[in-house]
Order: structure tokens, then C-alpha cells, then sequence
């Protein structure tokens, strides 16, 4: 287990990181949230031993990794946000000198290294320059080079910045096959959709703190319980909105733009219902969209302010 | 461990085409330019440098001596025309005068050493002034002591007093080689009077001007421009590559890359160790190649190998303590800012001091002085000392200036080294 206690970080004048406390459980994925400057890398470089904080402690297994940080560094791989890579040298090299600093050697660390290059995707490429690599190559090659020692924690920091969306994706499918293999993760991002995809747990930081934490379900709820349909159609006639108000009488139903929104309590699953009250009153719907809070909107929502801003 | 990080530095190295083109191509394109274009220039000054001015103080004469030789001759029973005769055979022997007139008299001789008799009154100052490079005292009585040593068996030869100056030590041992060949010269004419051979045909000045040579090619031969820039670019170059792996290491900061070392386990100690090491290692391949080129390009012959070997291992250990406290203050102030003025000011200024592009002492004796304590400066120094043939003694005090230099920047980089990490 892996914990952080009240972590403050100062640089100089500036205050990074206030109060901090975190907990990643052995099999959890865990997500932190925030925008640029949030304090996510320096939380990270503290939580991987990378940087002593200013107050408060790291515990890794209930021992302090800010006295003894070789126990975490054995079992920890971490993918930092810039692409911490040789790039003249091959994917195959850059493997090899990660996997020998690590004690790999002989037949393990070829062994190793062929696998993560085909969990990466790149055994076509590992004799290649790294520095030849698309900026969604080099990526997986950085989450590869993290996994050489087989840690049983990984943290990622930002791993999917600047990436076309098909390497993005392989990404991600990468790391959650890695979570359901068991691999403790810490993921950091702003981008939402990633974190509510991969994690089961999120923390969501902004100017140095943690405002908020908890699983997906208890963040949203923070906003709202509701879901809002929106329903195009050719002709949105009386009678139909009518039909709607009467079979949904607790439900706010609403018409913007020649759009109708209609509002109800999430444990409602009301598309089907609305499907045969709008044939019946020979409704021909376009398009329904069903909305519900996200992530974006749970930091909107604490903040005033959306996540890329 | 070690070796994955020192494998690793070499190919980053290797791979880039910069700090091949600075450490390699630069020293070679340069030496061929400058020894080509000042060779003349540089080979005309070493020829004028090699006259030698010799003094001699005579304190014997046969004046003098005369009255005293044939009193003994008269005592060892020899009297009459054979006296006479005799005395004839001695003044015609007289090794002073075969010293003065046939040796230094001659005109081969005289190219390399210049002649002049002055009196004992002025030996105080005669030693004193540095354009003098050898003083020969005869003492009082030296003929007469001569004859009863050499035809009497009498007594041991008589001494003479040569003062050699330390100031040039090769015009010091023209003389000096002149001097021995006259002495064995007249040791030997002795055996050789006594069977009827004249001693000027032992002494020929042939054999003093060849003694010359083999002085001037034995012990410290000219230094032509191709030696003199390819040992004064190999030691500049070589200044840059602390520069390269300060720079390199910087960029594993950035990148992120030395987080992931430290994650690994390495103590930052090794990691400042391998640098050590590395820049030993290239300090020590790039020498012998420049060495290497001039030996197979421009057709050097270097000599002295062993002290060539000791120099050129001092100095890559230097390059490597340096490269260890380049890193170490690359890393502390996190900018490039220390190697960008180490490689634009420093080395250009210890180039100048330590005579990489010309001879410092021909401007300043402080500035030579000043660049004999600069660790280019002092391994040029030890290396052309060598070339020239001089003893390896001479060399250790540059030795001990660059091994200072060695102790200073290890111990600034173990203090100063950052332990933990390097926030970016």
C-alpha cells in the first residue's frame, strides 16, 4: 500500500503541493485529476521518492520512503510526462541499458525485453533510432521502459500528451490490460475521459491541493443524481410533449432551440418509453442523446473553472 | 551496472556528429593547417636558437710554466738538446692549445659554439650572466701537471672546472659533449704520442662536431611545428569533452532519463562515477588518435613512449575529474550556463596561456609562467620535454600541477555532487 501523509512541497516562494493524503490499495486504479499547475508531477515525484517533501511522509507497506526509498523503487515503475528516452539510440538499447540498471541481465533481460517490445507494440521497430519514432511510438516506449522490472505499482504521469488518437488508444488499451492483470496504477491526467475509463478511485487537485476524492459515481454525484435526454425531431408537436409530461410527471421537460430536454433521475431508463409515446403520436425522432455529469462538470462544478483552461 | 552506464554515455557520444566533429576533426584539420602554414617559420627559429657561447679562463701558461717544467726534467735527468727537443714535443701536444685553436678554432665547430677567453677576476660574473652557457677553468700549473701526469706517471691528471648553465639545456650540452670528446681525446693521445702519433690527428674537430650531433639528435632534438600544434591541439580538444557529457547529462535531466536511473537504484555517486570514467576513457582514445595521425600522417616520430604513455594517462584522468565537476555544476544550477562558459571562455584562455597556438614565452615570461600551472598548459610542457628528449624527471612537475588540478576537481564534485534527485 502507498500513502501519502499531509505532503507539502515548497519550491523557493512557491507553495506546489498543500496537504496532500492519498492511498493506493495493492490490484486499485486510482486517478488524479487537475489541470496544468495542479501540483500532479511534484505529488508524483514525491510519492516515487524522486524529490524529499517539505513536510509530511510517503509510506510505502508502512514504511517511510523518504528514509528508505529503495523498497518502493524495487517495486515501482514510473512513466514520467516527457519522453525519458535515448533518443540515439535504438528501442532495443534503450530497453536494454533501462533493464541492466535494474539488474536484468543475460538471457532474462532479452527475454524481457522482447515481451514489453511486443506488449508495446514495437518489435517490427526495435532496431530502429528512437529518435525516427512518431511522438506515439516514443510514448509507448516510455511506458515500456517502466515495465521492464515487472513492478507491481506503476504511476503515469500524463502518458497520452500530444498524441495522434490511434496511439492514444493503443495506450490505452495497454494500460488497462495492465490493470486487469493486477497492476496497482496511479494514473494522472486531465484529460477525463481517460481517467473515468481506467480508474476506480479519482483525486482531483487543483492549485496544489486535493479538492475532491472518491469513485466516479460518488464525484458526479457532487454535481447532480439527474440525466437530461436531449431529443431532436422532425416535428416536436404539442400533443407529444404533452404525452411525455403525463407518462413522466416528476421529470422537468423543457424545449431550447427546437430541442427537447427532458430531466429525470438517473435511475430511470426511460429511452424505450420515450421511443413509443413519440410512434404513437407519429413523432419522428432524429436523435436522443442522453446526458449525464462528468468529470469535466465535477471540477467545474468545485472550481468555477473547466479542467483545460 | 557501471559499464551499462559508461556503454551508454560512449554511444550517445559516438552517435552525435557534433562532439565528433569538435573532438576530432577540428584537432586534425587544424594541426595539418598550422604545422603546414608556420613549419618554415617555426624550424628557422629552432636553427638560430643553437649556438652555444663558451668562456675559457686559462690560468696556466707555458710562460709561467716553462722554468718549472725543465727543472723537473733536469731533476728526472734530462738535460741538454734532448731537453729542448722535448719540450718541443709538449708544446706541440699542449691540449689547451689543441682545445683552442683546433677545435674551437675551427669553423664546423664554431657554427654551434662561439669561443672567448676572459680572466679569472671575472668568474663571479661570467657565471652569473644567463647568455653564457659554459665556463671552462684551467687551473695554475695545469701544463706543468699535465706533463709529469701524462709523460711521468707522477701524479693523477690534473682537474679542471667546467660551469655548465642550466638556463639551456641543450647549448649546455653541446659543450658539455665538445668538452668530453677533447678529454677522452688527449686521455687516448697519450698511449698514442708514445708510438709516434701526433695528438692533433686524435682530436680531429670531426669528431667533436659529430659528438655535437649526436648531442643535438640524442638529448634534445628540435621541436617542429607539426609536433608543437599536434601536441597543443591534442591538449586543447581534449578540454572540450567534460563540455559534451556535462551537456549530455543535462539533457538527462530534462528528459526525465536520470529520475529513471535514480528509480533504478544507481546511487548518484556511480552515476558521477561513470562520468569519471567516460570522460577518461575518450580523453585517452582521442589522444592516441590525434597521436596516431600525426605519427601516420604527418610522419612524426615520437619518442619517449613510456613518459608519452604516463602523460597522456595523467591527463584523460584530469579530463575526467574535470568532466565529474562540469556535470556536478551542470546539475546544481540546472542550465547549461557553467559548460557554455567553460567552452567559450575558459578553454580558449588556457589554450592561449598554455601555448596551444604559439609559444607564450616568446611574449611574457609571466604568461608562460602563468600557463605552465594550467593543466594544458603543463601537460603541452611535460610532452614537448619529452619529445626533446630530456630525462623523464623533468616532467614531474608538470605531473604534480595536473595532478592538483585532478585532487581540486574530484573533491569539488564529491561535495558538491547533488544525491537525491534533480527537479528540472
Amino acid at each position: 500500500m502507498l500513502q501519502a501523509i499531509d505532503l507539502h512541497k515548497k519550491f523557493k516562494t512557491k507553495e506546489a503541493v498543500r496537504k496532500v493524503n492519498m492511498q493506493l490499495e495493492a490490484g486499485e486504479s486510482v486517478g488524479l485529476l487537475g489541470p496544468n499547475g495542479a501540483g500532479k508531477s511534484t505529488t508524483i515525484s514525491m510519492l516515487s521518492s524522486l524529490i524529499m517533501p517539505t513536510n509530511g511522509e510517503v509510506l510505502w507497506n508502512n514504511v517511510s520512503v523518504n528514509k528508505n526509498p529503495e523498497a518502493l523503487r524495487k517495486a515501482l515503475g514510473v512513466v514520467p510526462q516527457e519522453i525519458a528516452l535515448y533518443p540515439e539510440l535504438s528501442a532495443k538499447e534503450n530497453l536494454h541499458f533501462f533493464g541492466r540498471i535494474y539488474g536484468l541481465k543475460g538471457q532474462l533481460l532479452v527475454e524481457r525485453t522482447e515481451e514489453i517490445l511486443q506488449k508495446i507494440g514495437l518489435t517490427d521497430r526495435k532496431n530502429d533510432i528512437v529518435k525516427t519514432f512518431s511522438g506515439g511510438m516514443k510514448r509507448r516506449l516510455n511506458i515500456g521502459a517502466a515495465l521492464l522490472h515487472n513492478p507491481s505499482i506503476l504511476i503515469m504521469d500524463e502518458p497520452t500528451v500530444g498524441i495522434d488518437p490511434q496511439s492514444r488508444a493503443y495506450i490505452l488499451d495497454t494500460v488497462k490490460q495492465l490493470v486487469e492483470e493486477g497492476m496497482t496504477l496511479l494514473y494522472t491526467s486531465h484529460y477525463m475521459e481517460e481517467v473515468e475509463l481506467l480508474c476506480d478511485k479519482i483525486y482531483i487537485m487543483d492549485q496544489g491541493e486535493i479538492i475532491a476524492y472518491g469513485t466516479k459515481e460518488t464525484l458526479k454525484s457532487l454535481v447532480s443524481d439527474n440525466q437530461t435526454i436531449e431529443l431532436k425531431a422532425h416535428i416536436l408537436s404539442q400533443k407529444f410533449e404533452e404525452a411525455l409530461k403525463k407518462y413522466f410527471p416528476t421529470a422537468n421537460i423543457r424545449k431550447e432551440d427546437e430541442i427537447l430536454l427532458i430531466t429525470m433521475p438517473q435511475n430511470e431508463e426511460p429511452l424505450a418509453t420515450i421511443f413509443a409515446i413519440a410512434a404513437k403520436n407519429a413523432v419522428t425522432i432524429t436523435s436522443a442523446i442522453v446526458k449525464v455529469p462528468s468529470l469535466e462538470d465535477v471540477f467545474l462544478h468545485l472550481t468555477g473553472r473547466a479542467l483545460r483552461d | 551496472m557501471l559499464f551499462s552506464l559508461i556503454g551508454k554515455q560512449m554511444k550517445m557520444l559516438l552517435r552525435n556528429k557534433q562532439p565528433l566533429i569538435i573532438l576530432l576533426v577540428m584537432p586534425v584539420v587544424l594541426i595539418t593547417i598550422l604545422s603546414t602554414a608556420l613549419a618554415s617559420v617555426m624550424n628557422s627559429e629552432e636553427e638560430a636558437a643553437i649556438q652555444a657561447k663558451f668562456v675559457l679562463i686559462d690560468e696556466s701558461s707555458w710562460e709561467q710554466e716553462e722554468a718549472s717544467i725543465k727543472r723537473f726534467l733536469e731533476e728526472e735527468g734530462v738535460s741538454g738538446p734532448a731537453l729542448e727537443a722535448l719540450l718541443q714535443v709538449f708544446k706541440g701536444n699542449d691540449p689547451i692549445h689543441i682545445l683552442e685553436e683546433s677545435i674551437f678554432g675551427s669553423e664546423d665547430i664554431s657554427k654551434y659554439i662561439s669561443k672567448e677567453n676572459r680572466q679569472f677576476a671575472e668568474l663571479d660574473i661570467l657565471r652569473k650572466d644567463k647568455e653564457i652557457d659554459g665556463i671552462l677553468l684551467i687551473p695554475a700549473d695545469f701544463r706543468f701537471n699535465y706533463i709529469k701526469s701524462a709523460y711521468f706517471d707522477e701524479q693523477e691528471t690534473p682537474d679542471m672546472d667546467l660551469f655548465l648553465s642550466q638556463e639551456n639545456g641543450i647549448r649546455a650540452s653541446i659543450i658539455q659533449s665538445v668538452l668530453d670528446e677533447w678529454q677522452t681525446g688527449f686521455t687516448k693521445s697519450l698511449a698514442l704520442t708514445k708510438v709516434g702519433i701526433s695528438a692533433d690527428e686524435v682530436m680531429l674537430n670531426g669528431q667533436a662536431v659529430e659528438r655535437i650531433e649526436q648531442s643535438l639528435q640524442g638529448s634534445e632534438r628540435k621541436i617542429p611545428a607539426s609536433i608543437y600544434y599536434t601536441v597543443g591541439m591534442l591538449v586543447m580538444f581534449a578540454l572540450y569533452i567534460p563540455t559534451f557529457l556535462a551537456g549530455f547529462a543535462l539533457q538527462e535531466v530534462q528528459w526525465k532519463v536520470y529520475d529513471r536511473i535514480l528509480l533504478a537504484g544507481v546511487p548518484a555517486t556511480l552515476y558521477a562515477f561513470s562520468i569519471f570514467i567516460t570522460g577518461m576513457i575518450i580523453a585517452l582514445m582521442q589522444q592516441v588518435i590525434i597521436l596516431l595521425y600525426g605519427k601516420f600522417v604527418l610522419g612524426i616520430d615520437w619518442i619517449g613512449l613510456e613518459g608519452m604513455a604516463l602523460i597522456a594517462l595523467s591527463y584523460s584522468l584530469f579530463i575526467g575529474g574535470l568532466s565529474a565537476l562540469l556535470t556536478t555544476l551542470q546539475l546544481r544550477t540546472k542550465s547549461e550556463g557553467v559548460a557554455n562558459i567553460f567552452s567559450g571562455l575558459v578553454v580558449s584562455i588556457f589554450a592561449f596561456l598554455g601555448g596551444s597556438f604559439f609559444n607564450i614565452g616568446d611574449v611574457s615570461s609571466l604568461l608562460a609562467n602563468i600557463g605552465s600551472f594550467t593543466p594544458n598548459g603543463a601537460t603541452m610542457s611535460a610532452i614537448l620535454a619529452i619529445q626533446k628528449g630530456q630525462l623523464l624527471e623533468v616532467i614531474w612537475f608538470y605531473m604534480f600541477t595536473l595532478y592538483g588540478w585532478f585532487v581540486i576537481c574530484i573533491l569539488l564534485s564529491i561535495v558538491l555532487f547533488p544525491k537525491r534527485g534533480v527537479t528540472s
